[in-house]
């Protein structure tokens, strides 16, 4: 999109980085796609592809992210969707699964 | 299948009529306590509703009523694969639970799907296991044959 990357995508941005040492990163705000206004920085997806999964079944790769990123889960972030390949994974599939639409419902 | 469907509803309406039937005592528990003695987010309860039915789900809403995307995401994957007898869990009803889940999975965001007492994952794990094939897998561990095992049988024959 247009909108340049807020403070929490960054932050989210930096910490992915130090942690898993990705060959590639997406960071996205989602939040406008679960009722917030452009820019809220509430629901985040992210694609990370880092060596360090190898191995790992999906389970312990999510939890390494939820990890990287503990402080603002127990803050600002409320979702987080989560794409964890191996740079093999990736370069033989990097299509990215739609998400699935926002309900409209409890803004909790 | 409309009284596997309806007796599936009756599941989920027990399970909102059990929570709301709690006695206050139960119910006036502090939220944040990892630990307690029998608040609804004990580490004692949430064992206690995980190992309940060999599907459970802790979601937003209900599943005929989803109040996230995410979490209808789980209950549409599991409808595809015929499971429509499960445990689901309104954590919006409960911010005990809602806290005590999360302590119990170590894991920050809802909704959970447990497997035969163990956590399998959230909506993102669920769509992969069921894109593999894992989660028919799984259900047949669990003594569910998958529908989509029969879907396939029925276009064999065709």
């Amino acid at each position: 999109g247009a909108m340049a990357e807020g403070p929490l995508a960054r932050t989210i941005r930096a910490k992915l980085a130090a942690a898993l040492q990705p060959t590639h990163l997406e960071v996205l705000d989602e939040s406008s796609r679960h009722g917030g206004p452009p820019g809220a920085e509430s629901h985040f997806g992210v694609v990370v592809v880092s060596g360090r999964f190898e191995g790992l079944p999906p389970l312990q790769r999510h939890r390494l992210v939820h990890a990287a990123l503990s402080a603002e889960l127990a803050g600002p972030l409320h979702a987080l969707a989560i794409v964890a390949r191996t740079p093999q994974q990736w370069e033989s599939d990097p299509s990215v699964p739609p998400r699935p639409p926002c309900l409209g419902g409890s803004k909790q | 299948m409309s009284v596997v469907v309806r007796a599936a509803w009756r599941l989920g309406a027990a399970a909102v009529r059990g929570r709301a039937g709690r006695p206050l005592s139960q119910a006036a528990t502090s939220g944040g306590e990892a630990e307690g003695g029998g608040g609804s987010g004990s580490r004692e309860a949430v064992e206690r509703l995980v190992r309940e039915h060999p599907v459970v789900v802790f979601m937003k809403g209900s599943p005929e009523q989803p109040l996230c995307g995410f979490s209808n995401a789980v209950v549409q994957i599991l409808r595809l694969h015929g499971v429509e007898d499960y445990r689901a869990h309104d954590v919006l009803q409960d911010p005990d639970l809602r806290q005590g889940i999360k302590n119990y999975s170590n894991w920050p965001t809802i909704p959970q799907v447990y497997l035969n007492g163990e956590f399998v994952g959230g909506c993102d794990i669920l769509l992969q296991m069921h894109q593999n094939g894992d989660l028919v897998e799984e259900l047949k561990k669990l003594g569910i044959r998958s529908a989509l095992l029969d879907a396939e049988k029925d276009q064999d024959k065709k």
